[in-house]
Formats: structure tokens, sequence, C-alpha cells
């Protein structure tokens, strides 16, 4: 049987996961950032990681404040650490953006080490009258459209690592890499 | 006090190095995580020493780096190299700070089971049973990923763990599998694994 717990540790269930998510995202965006050369990429994982700033100080409140009784305390502290784990991760993904930002040449070794490839990067809200609209990543078929692979689904201020499953919704932004054709095909797709 | 290991100098390529910080880092989050799942020891002091392997790449491709640079170029460019060598140094410092919190028997609150079943990327433990379909195949005769979209990332035999198995490793009645995927594929995985005659799972 499941435990039952307050209705006041769902809120932080909900958001380490979303911590930890967000963390692991920065780190593929970061280094994407790089392999890509993209000051693009390298901003969102810079807005990213201000928006993490903020989720964890929400996050550590919200457990300092949730009641925990006596014996839950060294649990409690647990919890608190996984949040600073993922706000760690969070920073070196910043870290790595951070190359780019600054305006230095990545070394071609680094681009051998996160695989080579002459992909460009590119950005497209999806309108209403989209084909994509509504539809489930998996069943919109991208890649096999345009060749370009969604790296990260922008919905407000979230970012959304691209599961198969997510449904797009209109007004998201794709964040996909490819050859420089399949841009326009892409822009096509999402904005016709 | 801490006893530290001697350093010197290896003629490995920066490549190789870089490469195996980045995905030691990596595989690294996901066992700490794993561990503090499962509040399970061994796989955290494991985690522990690969921080220690991590650390002692990063003094290696400081020096790579010292001896590379021959100009302000050269300078500027392996820069971004030595940042990204820190960065997954500090990924995995965070991974093994995760690990601390078991080693140190603080523990993690019991609703951190449910904090994993709303990630994306699930962590799961399967015990291998006698029946199992995977019992004596080699990991890559599996083909995990394309498959099931999992992946092995530790195996427990005999009370240790294998971390991050080779392709050509064989999967034995009893292992207990730590592995990584979608939500449905950790589940089909499971089904697979622990599947015993009786349960009519085809």
């Amino acid at each position: 049987m499941p435990q039952q717990y307050p209705v006041e540790f769902e809120k932080i269930v909900e958001q380490l996961a979303e911590l930890k998510n967000t963390s692991e995202l920065m780190m593929d965006l970061a280094y994407s950032s790089i392999l890509l050369n993209s000051t693009e990429l390298a901003e969102e994982v810079q807005r990213l990681e201000e928006y993490v700033d903020r989720l964890h100080t929400e996050f550590e409140l919200r457990v300092l404040t949730s009641k925990f009784t006596n014996e839950e305390s060294k649990g409690f502290l647990g919890l608190i650490r996984l949040g600073v784990a993922a706000e760690k991760i969070a920073d070196s993904a910043a870290q790595i953006s951070e190359v780019i930002l600054r305006g230095l040449e990545p070394h071609p070794i680094l681009k051998l080490v996160i695989k080579e490839a002459e992909e460009t990067i590119t950005q497209v809200r999806v309108t209403k009258k989209s084909k994509l609209a509504n539809k489930t990543l998996r069943d919109a078929q991208i890649p096999e459209e345009t060749g370009m692979w969604v790296l990260a689904i922008r919905r407000g201020e979230k970012c959304i690592r691209p599961k198969p499953e997510i449904v797009i919704e209109p007004g998201d932004i794709l964040i996909a890499s490819g050859y420089a054709e399949g841009v326009e095909d892409l822009k096509k797709l999402a904005a016709p | 006090m801490r006893n530290l290991e001697k350093i010197e100098y290896q003629p490995i390529s920066v490549r190789e190095i870089v490469l195996e910080m980045k995905n030691l880092s990596e595989l690294m989050i996901d066992l700490a995580y794993s561990a503090a799942l499962f509040n399970d020891k061994e796989l955290a002091e494991d985690v522990i020493d690969l921080e220690k392997r991590i650390d002692h790449l990063a003094l290696l491709l400081e020096m790579h780096i010292m001896i590379a640079a021959r100009d302000p170029e050269d300078a500027e460019s392996l820069l971004a190299v030595s940042r990204i060598g820190s960065a997954a140094d500090k990924i995995s410092d965070a991974a093994a700070d995760i690990a601390a919190i078991v080693v140190h028997d603080i523990g993690v609150h019991p609703i951190v089971t449910k904090i994993f079943e709303n990630v994306e990327e699930r962590l799961i433990r399967a015990k291998v049973t006698k029946d199992s379909l995977i019992v004596g195949k080699k990991i890559h005769e599996l083909d995990l990923a394309a498959k099931m979209g999992v992946d092995i990332l530790a195996i427990g035999r005999n009370k240790e763990w294998i971390i991050n198995p080779e392709e050509y490793e064989i999967i034995k009645e009893g292992d207990t599998l730590i592995v990584r995927g979608s939500s449905l594929g950790t589940k089909r995985f499971k089904e697979t694994t622990e599947k015993s005659q009786n349960s009519g799972v085809k």
C-alpha cells in the first residue's frame, strides 16, 4: 500500500522533481550549446539557471516550513541536500554554457567529445494552424519530416524535455538541431 | 586525514580525458540518485570511488592543458576545455554529495520514492529471476536502448556492483539491475526481468 503523506509534502515532491529534471535538461542543452556553438541555447541554459535558483529557494523554504516531525528531520535534511546537489548540477551546466556566452571558440576537441556534427540550431513557435499542434512528439514525426531533432520545448517559463509522449501545444517554442536545410521545413511545419 | 593518491603526468589524449570525465560524471548522477532512492550504501560508496577517479582525471587534464598552450590563441581555446573539465568535475562532486547522504546515514525521507515517480527519467531496480527472458544474454544482444529505451547502469552481483557494465557482460540469475529509462520502458523492462514462469508475460 502506498503510504499517505500530508498535502504540504506534495508540493515538495513536485518541486524537487522539477529541480532534478531541469538540472539534467540544462546539462544536455549546455553541451549542445558547445557542440553547436549556439548562443541561443547557452542563453536558454542561463535562463533556466535563474529559474532553478528561484525554484530552489522556494523548495528549501517549503521544506523548512513543512512541519515535519522530529523523527523526520534527518530525512528532510536528505531532501534539502538532494536539492542542493541538483542546484550544483544546474550551476555546472551554466558554467559550460558560459564558454559560449563569453565568446570563447570551443576547442575542436570539445566538439569531438560531444560528437562532431555540422548542425545548426533553430527556434520556432508552433502556431494554432500548425499540423504539429496538439500532437504528441512521436506522432509529429519531426525528424522524419524535416531532419531536425527537438532538443527542448519551451512552454512559458518551463523547459520541457522532448519525450515522445509529450503533446505539442500552440504557442510552444521548439528548440531543434539539424542540418541547415531542415530549418525552413521545420518553420513551415510549425508556423504555416 | 584524507589519503590522497599520488599524481603524475600520463601521456593520454585530452580527448580521452574529457570524454571519460563527461561520461563518468553523467553516470555518477544517475548512480547517486539510485543510491538515494534505494538507500544502497554499497552503490553510494562506488559513486564516491568514481569521484576519486574524476579528481584524478581533472588533475591530468590540468597538466595537459598547461603543456598544450603555446600562445595566447591556444590559451583562449583551451580555456573552454578547462572550464568544461571543471564543470564535469563539479557535476561529479554533486553526485558524490548525494552519495554522501546515504554513506553518512542521513538518509532521505521516504517521500523520495514519490519524487522519482514524478521525474522524466526513471531509475528502477530489478531482480533477475530464473525464468527471466534475459538470463544468459549478453547486454548488447538485448538491444535495450532501441527496443525499450532503457539502459543498464549497474549490475549487482555477489554483493558488489559492476558499474556501467560492458556490452558483452552476461546477465545472470539473481543479478540486481539498476536501469534508467522512460516510465513505460522501465516498467516493461521490470516485467521482462522479473518474469516468473506462471505470470504468463510473453
